[in-house]
């Protein structure tokens, strides 16, 4: 075997590991989440800094989204006199695939790089070993408090980032395209059925699972110092991101299969 | 009260500790002496049981603990109680809320009993009024001191100290020394793992001097003095020229 076949192996033994690792990262997870009552202090504040503080970052990221959707189909419907089908275009386009995408890389950057530094730099400096010294399991108070503030709130926020697309559409398409305001909004809303609700619903769900607990993995790993700490963060939001995107990709396929 | 027997651990393909066997009496305080990178480190995280062995025995109060399934590992270690080298206290955490973090995570005790295990502990390490303050405003000293209360609080039975004093100035240095020593008068089992032999002298009711990994010498300070191993007399070449320091050993011993 030369050196670079060996590379491979080890490097793929090492994913492999990981992957174990993870899986029982999560296993533990599920077995410990009735603590969670223990823990609800912890749950509120993540609350309120993976999702209160990201308003802005969702609000911002939705309504520039659906503004440029909007844009977009807007001149190319044009072409067609089919201007009206811009508001099914926004709102189906925010409901059910970049609202929930957009918000979903969004929050793995955000909440990501949060988890993984913030876990990460306690590895390091000995706290997660103080835990577990003084008889608890890191997982318990660390990552089931952040996967269950992540659970709850990225929905919400996944709901003010389709609400802000819908609302700049209908803004620019009417300031662009001179489509009448109560015309784009009452067509966008009754046009969603409960298929298009829960795509629109489950997506955020299963991203902040995801998002949460692979940051909080990448955290919990962080060995040696400063430098592989900041490799674990990039890993973490690289890592969700490419989760997010692919889940988007099968829950879609998934869905209009079976629905 | 602790018992490792043949204890051994590779870490990398590297042999970190080789058969190390240590026996630590109830209320004794024990000192194991060595370089940095002997793994003395490492024996009280095999203790702890953060690092899992190849071979061997961790034994507490007549249970062995390092075959345990982690849940009940993790009640096992209720009993212990460490006090890092980096201190790892919470820092998003105040001084009153870092002391009472894990008792108020066990639920055994009411709000206002906690408060009262707070002050009393914090005023024990001379920390009172200090109660709103994080661990960023804090000095070296006080960090430790810290750390010490957050021990002591959960009342346990075994205390274990990583290198108490590196970094810290004379003063605060002999405060944290003081401290542990007034530990024994409470009955505390304590193992500190420390390079700083005035430290080791002054502390320690039986002391193990280990290089790469293994125990080479165990006892009483005067029983390690007599010792003929190389390393031995040369880690203590000083202690050996100090005449006064050697007499006070022997006067305290007898």
């Amino acid at each position: 075997m030369n050196e670079d076949e060996s590379t491979i192996k080890v490097s793929f033994t090492e994913k492999i590991q990981k992957l174990q690792d993870y899986s029982l990262m999560v296993a533990d997870v599920f077995r410990l989440s009735p603590s969670i009552g223990k823990n609800r202090a912890s749950v509120l504040s993540e609350m309120y800094l993976i999702g209160t503080q990201a308003v802005f970052l969702v609000l911002v990221g939705g309504l520039f989204t659906g503004v440029i959707l909007a844009i977009e189909t807007g001149h190319n419907l044009e072409k067609f006199g089919a201007t009206l089908m811009i508001s099914r275009t926004v709102s189906y386009g925010m409901i059910r695939e970049l609202g929930p995408a957009i918000t979903g890389l969004l929050l793995a950057a955000r909440t990501g790089a949060k988890n993984t530094s913030e876990i990460g730099a306690m590895q390091l400096s000995e706290q997660i070993d103080a835990l577990k010294a003084f008889g608890l399991n890191p997982v318990e108070k660390l990552v089931i408090p952040r996967v269950f503030a992540a659970l709850i709130m990225f929905l919400p926020l996944t709901m003010i980032a389709d609400m802000a697309g819908i609302l700049g559409g209908m803004f620019i398409t009417n300031m662009t395209f001179n489509i009448d305001l109560a015309y784009f909004w009452n067509t966008a809303i009754h046009i969603l059925q409960f298929k298009d609700i829960f795509v629109g619903a489950f997506k955020p769900i299963l991203f902040s699972f995801f998002i949460a607990s692979i940051s909080c993995f990448y955290g919990l790993i962080t060995r040696g110092g400063t430098t592989n700490l900041g490799k674990n963060a990039i890993h973490s939001v690289v890592t969700s991101s490419m989760v997010v995107i692919l889940l988007d990709f099968i829950f879609t396929k998934v869905v209009w299969e079976i629905m | 009260m602790i018992e490792l027997k043949d204890i051994s651990l590779q870490l990398n393909g590297k042999l970190i500790l080789d058969e190390v066997s240590l026996s630590i009496d109830k209320g004794q305080t024990h000192v194991i002496l060595g370089p940095s990178g002997a793994g003395k480190s490492t024996i009280l995280r095999v203790i702890l049981g953060l690092l899992p062995i190849d071979n061997g025995q961790v034994i507490i109060d007549g249970r062995e603990i390092s075959s345990l399934p982690e849940k009940e590992a993790l009640q096992a270690r209720r009993q212990m109680a460490v006090v890092f080298q980096s201190n790892a206290l919470f820092d998003s955490l105040t001084v009153s809320e870092n002391t009472a973090y894990f008792l108020k995570d066990s639920g055994l005790l009411e709000k206002k009993e906690i408060d009262e295990s707070v002050k009393t502990v914090l005023s024990f390490v001379n920390l009172d009024g200090t109660e709103g303050l994080y661990p960023d405003q804090l000095s070296g000293g006080m960090k430790k001191r810290l750390a010490v209360a957050r021990a002591l609080v959960t009342r346990p039975q075994i205390i274990l100290f990583d290198e108490p004093t590196t970094g810290l100035d004379p003063i605060n240095s002999k405060a944290v020394l003081n401290l542990i020593q007034r530990l024994k008068s409470i009955g505390t089992t304590s193992v500190i793992v420390t390079h700083i032999i005035n430290d080791a002298i002054m502390l320690g009711d039986t002391l193990s001097i280990i290089e790469n990994g293994k125990i080479i010498e165990s006892g009483t300070i005067k029983k390690i003095l007599q010792s003929q191993n190389g390393f031995v007399r040369e880690f203590f070449y000083e202690v050996y020229q100090d005449s006064s320091l050697l007499n006070e050993i022997q006067a305290r011993d007898e």
